[in-house]
């Protein structure tokens, strides 16, 4: 399967299934296009004729091209077959019952009270709760217990807002640093926050014990504090803009994202992206909405229009700021197309529910993050483990070729399938599809291809 | 003339050999906590050739 596609300067083409990826010229785009429902002689005849008036392309050069398509065909770099569905499932079975990542819901409070927020304001549709040491402790030990041989495990500080329990977040973090060595292991920690209550303490701490920190700032202060308010529904950006750039800038070249969510409000998001830049943030993601159908904040047919046009220019932006010197990096135009996952975790789907699990203040565990509340998906406990077979099954099931959609898509091996929880809040299960979603997603990959094919180009031509 | 720029990619059929450790990181667990992708996320295999 190819997917082929005009962006910025560059027509590219892109073999699914081999992950190769090509720059072409006009008539190669136009051959490729042919080429697998024509014979050469007529694929050369129609684009002859294409080519015949106000253009010095030549028969030879026609001929030359198809012949050069032939080639790469020949070599698996086009029209690659899907060979991998027998192996969809393998490394979920390979490393069924382990669990690498626990999302620590320390807080299910907010000293803001966003009304876009998916977990209503910290609270996850559920009682006020901030998690023990003893159940923060036990959520760690849970996590080895079952970690199999994975070394690195991966916990992330989350709420609602963790640092209104900063204290267990600093306690626990001690205690992990003090097992992990005996047992064989390596805590990354991650923490989000909304940064009301960072200071020098907090900052400190991050740098020295967080791998990544994500920071939310939705953008422009007009945008960011219309949701972004306190209890007294004053905007929080004034407040934060500062703490955050403290922050960063003492964190030196450890991670960090400035994260944002657009939604109806600013479907024009490159300004708020423009603002984070002019701010001194180089490390930026923007997040469209996650809302149920038909809030103000959820972003509509139009919007999504705006959107689209949206990542194009900030793919322009990107190239535009690496030759003037001033590279940023956009979370999801990262991509290693040298590098990146294997095959096998391409189309073995989000580890929601099998290798991550979300840990609720009072020591439930659930798929993920934003599943917590949702009552029938509760998998079991820290202390008991899972018990919800019927529900870990279901998401153990979740892979690429699960859902009927995905495989004709051509952006299936850089999704891996999509969300769990989008497909479930959209269409009530999930192995559903969240459309808008996928279209989103597809021209972000879109983008992100061409800006990095982009750069590798220029790398090429320096040398 | 040359029509087409092939850019240096991994190959997928071929890391089917010696792929599938596990090691890498969890999709959504570090950054964007609502849209799921894998295409940014890092191989940790250490083991591969």
């Amino acid at each position: 399967m190819v997917h082929q596609y005009k962006l910025g300067e560059y027509n590219i083409v892109i073999d699914v299934c081999s992950g190769s990826i090509h720059a072409v010229d006009d008539i190669a785009y136009d051959i490729i296009e042919l080429f697998e429902e024509e014979d050469r002689n007529t694929v050369i005849e129609k684009i002859t004729q294409k080519y015949s008036v106000g253009s010095d392309v030549t028969a030879e050069d026609i001929s030359e091209c198809y012949d050069q398509v032939a080639e790469l065909a020949a070599k698996g770099r086009l029209f690659t077959q899907d060979i991998f569905e027998p192996m969809a499932g393998e490394l979920k079975e390979k490393t069924a019952g382990v669990i690498k990542a626990l999302c620590l819901h320390v807080a299910h409070t907010c000293n803001l009270t966003c009304s876009y927020c998916f977990a209503s304001q910290g609270k996850y549709h559920g009682d006020r709760a901030v998690m023990s040491f003893d159940t923060g402790k036990r959520a760690l030990d849970f996590l080895i217990e079952n970690s199999g041989t994975r070394r690195n495990l991966e916990v992330d500080f989350f709420g609602g807002e963790p640092l209104m329990n900063f204290d267990v977040v600093k306690q626990l973090t001690q205690y992990a640093r003090s097992i992990e060595k005996e047992k064989g292991k390596n805590f990354r920690f991650t923490l989000t926050t909304n940064g009301m209550l960072i200071d020098d303490d907090v900052i400190d701490f991050c740098n020295r014990e967080m791998s990544n920190v994500v920071l939310s700032l939705d953008g422009r202060k007009e945008i960011h504090d219309r949701y972004r308010v306190d209890y007294a529904g004053n905007g929080s950006w004034e407040r934060i803009v500062p703490k955050f750039q403290k922050l960063v800038k003492a964190r030196g070249n450890k991670g960090y994202y400035m994260r944002g969510t657009f939604t109806h409000a600013n479907p024009d998001f490159l300004a708020d992206i423009e603002k984070m830049l002019e701010l001194g943030f180089t490390e930026l993601s923007m997040e469209p909405v996650v809302c149920a159908p038909g809030d103000p904040e959820e972003l509509t047919k139009d919007d999504l229009k705006i959107v689209m046009e949206q990542y194009e220019k900030l793919a322009e932006l990107m190239l535009e700021r690496d030759a003037e010197g001033k590279p940023f990096t956009f979370y999801h135009y990262m991509i290693d197309l040298k590098g990146g996952p294997c095959i096998y975790k391409r189309i073995s789907g989000c580890g929601s529910g099998t290798e991550y699990m979300a840990v609720t203040p009072w020591g439930d565990l659930y798929p993920c993050h934003q599943f917590v509340g949702e009552e029938d998906f509760k998998l079991g406990d820290i202390w008991n483990g899972v018990s919800n077979v019927r529900v870990q099954k279901e998401f153990a099931g979740c892979n690429v070729y699960a859902r009927e959609e995905c495989r004709d898509c051509w952006a299936r091996l850089y999704c891996s399938g999509g969300c769990a929880a989008n497909a479930y809040h959209s269409t009530g299960s999930v192995r559903g599809v969240y459309k808008n979603g996928c279209e989103l997603f597809k021209k972000r990959m879109e983008c992100a291809i061409m800006v990095a094919a982009s750069r590798l180009l220029a790398e090429k031509k320096g040398r | 003339m040359k029509h087409i720029e092939t850019i240096e990619t991994l190959n997928l059929c071929e890391s089917a050999k010696n792929g599938g450790c596990g090691e890498c990181q969890t999709s959504c667990q570090s950054a964007c906590k609502t849209s799921c992708g894998i295409a940014n996320q890092t191989c940790e295999n250490t083991e591969k050739n």
